[in-house]
């Protein structure tokens, strides 16, 4: 089957599938010309495909909102505490707000009680987990199930059962957060921090969303080759073998002493490697070419880029655990697969810019085009700077330094986030009836984002090099270590101020603006916000 | 085309190459590492010097370490040394030679760490052996972190670490460890103030809670310092000696 097939692929009748079984009463949303069809005397092929594509949409609405809704909540919760895990760092014993208004109020004792307590080592893996399993996995769990309903055709039976998934991993991510900034229980597994409870509460929610994702694909109504499906499955059937081998080996005494940190090194390589990255790409794939109406560039060099992907990516995970205390031979097998990765890596990144090609000037009016692509941009950034970091030379300057984080960071805010804003700025009006109410929130937010947000990788990696040159002083005859924290302050102090507050006003400016979607206060449905008119583009 | 035929086996596939390789093959080969017993050359003082010892055994080491990883110290202070090729830690007296699997079989999560904007606690409670004025053996930290040529040398003892607790920056210039007041409580003065009273305020002290003593106490039994095999000293030997 050809490419060319894979966007304009019609079906001449609804059939007696899900479509049909869809409440008939039910006001499908008016985004699409669809619920005109039925009074039109002749119907086409198109309008037929606009109205299975709203029931479809119609039956992802309440799971998909619900996903995003809390994916959006979790965002601020992470935005303000990324900023307190910042200021922590130059600033150890600071209260969040001006100290007078705690004056006034009474309650400066218990603001400086609370403060003292919420150390940098308590608010860290809050931030990282609000952000990892609050933000992007929710956000990325909603654009999976609607694209999954699209991409296969077919409609959510039982929506309920997902929105239910969504409030156990809610509930789960919440004690387990709350647990973290009280000092409740922290495991000492970075990134996987949680209590067993809490991410077996996460673990359950997740088998009602992504059981879903895998019997959609299974019932699948077009044979069309979307390569986003692929990622959509790698994703999905993946993410809870990772999540729950890590869980069962790391609990209890299955696996024993450096072994543990061999399979959170696992973990986090499969946490970022094939669940954030499947799902961003997946996401990246379907709206690149869906914005500027054209396939992509080539269906084999996509199908190269995701299978060698999906092997290699597997195999890089011991670089986190580089110079440490297990054997090296594991290690330079980490190494070897992470400079493959280059592969994948170059193929997508050619694949995509070359569907891109000769459309880059419709970023000047298509928000999701222009989130987008800045992610795939970020991929590139995130994915080379994986690589770099492997080298036994950089690593041996960067490792124990902010530089990882800074490559965490470029993959979480700079690719997979980017790539959600885009895929929410479309998918959103299609499910609530309206439209963006302001094109200029939508400019705000991505220029908050993207500058704020790459402050904060920056940063993070500026700091990273300072660190690691100075830390690698020669037998430390200058520097005591604690002068090494000391050097990088200024490089905090403006990762705060201006990183992570430029980014949390953005994301404020969105949060705002996806409420009033939620209200129903936008533009009328039917001409979608653009961020300028197309025929001024030029 | 992707059909599912090809593509579930295909994904499940790379996931058992991933586990076999990550996972299985280093559990296989690590799972088996014992204590080893004696010097590695057999020229053992004692032969009942037995390394690493089940840290249950030491009162209170593994509430300390609950608590270390409660407060979130690991993601400052890493707990292994890199070999001399990987980076300067040993010379900056962090330990006297790299860590290797076998420090670690008894902990119930190693708490290596993947940054550090503090020093390296593999080896707080480094001691050594030193001659006072008189020829009697006393026991000295080795562990260290202040330049070679910097004068002072701190011993660091449990009521070293409880100042450090509560106030960094009070004995640790341009420390970014933040303060940890909650780890202590105020009590009155009874006879004499308490050895380990941080702060005298009036009549009142301020003294370290038992999570603060566990925390001091798991960090100065942390000493990875017995020579393995596997890892020789590399540390220069008249540092070995002192």
């Amino acid at each position: 089957m050809t490419t060319e097939t894979q966007h304009t692929l019609l079906s001449t009748s609804l059939g007696t599938g899900e479509g049909a079984q869809a409440p008939a009463a039910a006001p499908a949303p008016v985004t699409s010309p669809a619920s005109a069809a039925p009074k039109k005397p002749e119907v086409s092929p198109r309008d037929v495909e606009n109205l299975e594509r709203a029931l479809i949409d119609q039956s992802a609405r309440g799971p998909v909102l619900t996903f995003f809704t809390t994916a959006i909540l979790w965002l601020l919760v992470s935005c303000v505490l990324g900023y307190i895990a910042s200021k922590k760092l130059h600033d150890p014993g600071f209260i969040l707000g001006p100290e007078w208004l705690y004056r006034l109020i009474g309650l400066h004792g218990w603001a400086q009680w609370f403060f003292d307590r919420l150390s940098y080592g308590r608010v860290w893996p809050a931030y990282n987990a609000a952000l990892i399993y609050g933000w992007c996995s929710l956000a990325g769990m909603g654009v999976a199930t609607w694209l999954i309903g699209r991409l296969t055709r077919v409609a959510i039976r039982a929506p309920g059962i997902l929105q239910f998934g969504a409030w156990f991993w809610n509930i789960g991510l919440l004690a387990g957060v709350i647990a973290l900034l009280t000092g409740g229980y922290n495991s000492g597994l970075e990134y996987f921090e949680l209590h067993p409870a809490a991410k077996g509460c996460m673990l359950l929610g997740y088998l009602m969303i992504g059981v879903w994702g895998v019997i959609l694909f299974r019932y699948k109504r077009t044979a069309a080759p979307y390569i986003s499906v692929s990622y959509l499955v790698a994703a999905f059937f993946l993410f809870p073998w990772f999540f729950g081998a890590t869980q069962f080996l790391t609990t209890g005494s299955v696996v024993t002493g450096v072994t543990k940190n061999i399979v959170l090194a696992w973990y986090q390589g499969g946490l970022f490697n094939l669940w954030f990255t499947c799902l961003g790409l997946a996401a990246a794939y379907y709206f690149i070419p869906k914005v500027i109406n054209k396939s992509i560039y080539s269906y084999n060099l996509a199908k190269i880029g995701f299978w060698s992907w999906v092997f290699l990516s597997g195999l890089t995970a011991l670089t986190r655990l580089s110079g440490g205390p297990i054997p090296a031979y594991l290690i330079t097998l980490s190494v070897a697969a992470s400079i493959l990765l280059i592969i994948p890596i170059a193929t997508v990144l050619t694949n995509l810019a070359q569907t891109m090609k000769g459309n880059a000037g419709m970023m000047a009016w298509s928000p999701t085009l222009r989130f987008v692509w800045v992610g795939t941009v970020f991929f590139g950034l995130a994915a080379g700077l994986g690589v770099l970091g492997s080298l036994r030379s950089v690593d041996s300057v960067m490792h124990f330094t902010q530089w990882n984080y800074g490559q965490t960071h470029a993959l979480l805010i700079g690719f997979f986030s980017l790539v959600m804003f885009g895929a929410i700025y479309y998918i959103t009006p299609r499910l609530v009836g309206c439209e963006w109410l302001s094109r200029s929130f939508i400019k705000l937010h991505f220029l908050g984002t993207a500058y704020g947000g790459g402050t904060i990788i920056a940063l993070f990696l500026i700091s990273g090099i300072w660190m690691g040159f100075t830390m690698n002083e020669p037998a430390g005859k200058e520097y005591a270590f604690y002068n090494i924290p000391q050097s990088m302050l200024f490089a905090q102090a403006v990762k705060s101020y201006l990183g992570y507050f430029i980014f949390g006003i953005a994301q404020i400016i969105f949060a705002v603006h996806f409420l009033f979607m939620r209200l129903r206060i936008g533009q009328p449905a039917g001409e979608p916000t653009l961020l300028m008119n197309p025929e001024d583009a030029h | 085309m992707d059909k599912s035929s090809t593509l579930f086996p295909g994904i499940f596939g790379a996931f058992l190459l991933s586990t076999t390789f990550m996972v299985l093959l280093p559990h296989q080969q690590l799972s088996g590492l014992q204590p080893t017993v004696g010097d590695w050359d057999g020229a053992s003082p004692s032969p009942s010097d037995v390394y690493p010892v089940k840290m249950e055994t030491e009162l209170g080491r593994r509430t300390g370490e609950r608590a270390f990883a409660e407060y979130g110290c690991f993601y400052c202070h890493s707990q292994q040394i890199r070999d001399k090729q990987y980076g300067p830690d040993v010379d900056r007296g962090w330990g006297p030679r790299r860590t290797v699997a076998r420090d670690y079989i008894y902990e119930s999560v190693p708490l290596l760490g993947a940054t550090r904007i503090g020093p390296d606690f593999a080896n707080y409670g480094w001691l050594g052996e030193e001659k006072d004025a008189a020829g009697n053996p006393v026991k000295v930290h080795l562990w260290r972190n202040e330049p070679e040529n910097d004068p002072k040398k701190p011993i660091r003892n449990e009521s070293w670490i409880y100042q450090h607790l509560y106030n960094p920056r009070a004995i640790v210039l341009d420390s970014n460890c933040p303060p940890m007041p909650g780890l202590f409580e105020l009590t009155d003065i009874g006879a004499a103030p308490s050895p380990d009273a941080v702060e005298v305020i009036g009549n009142r002290q301020l003294v370290p809670t038992d999570e603060a003593r566990y925390i001091a106490r798991y960090l100065l039994s942390l000493n990875r310092t017995h020579e393995l095999k596997e890892a020789p000293i590399t540390m220069k030997k008249k540092e070995a000696k002192k």
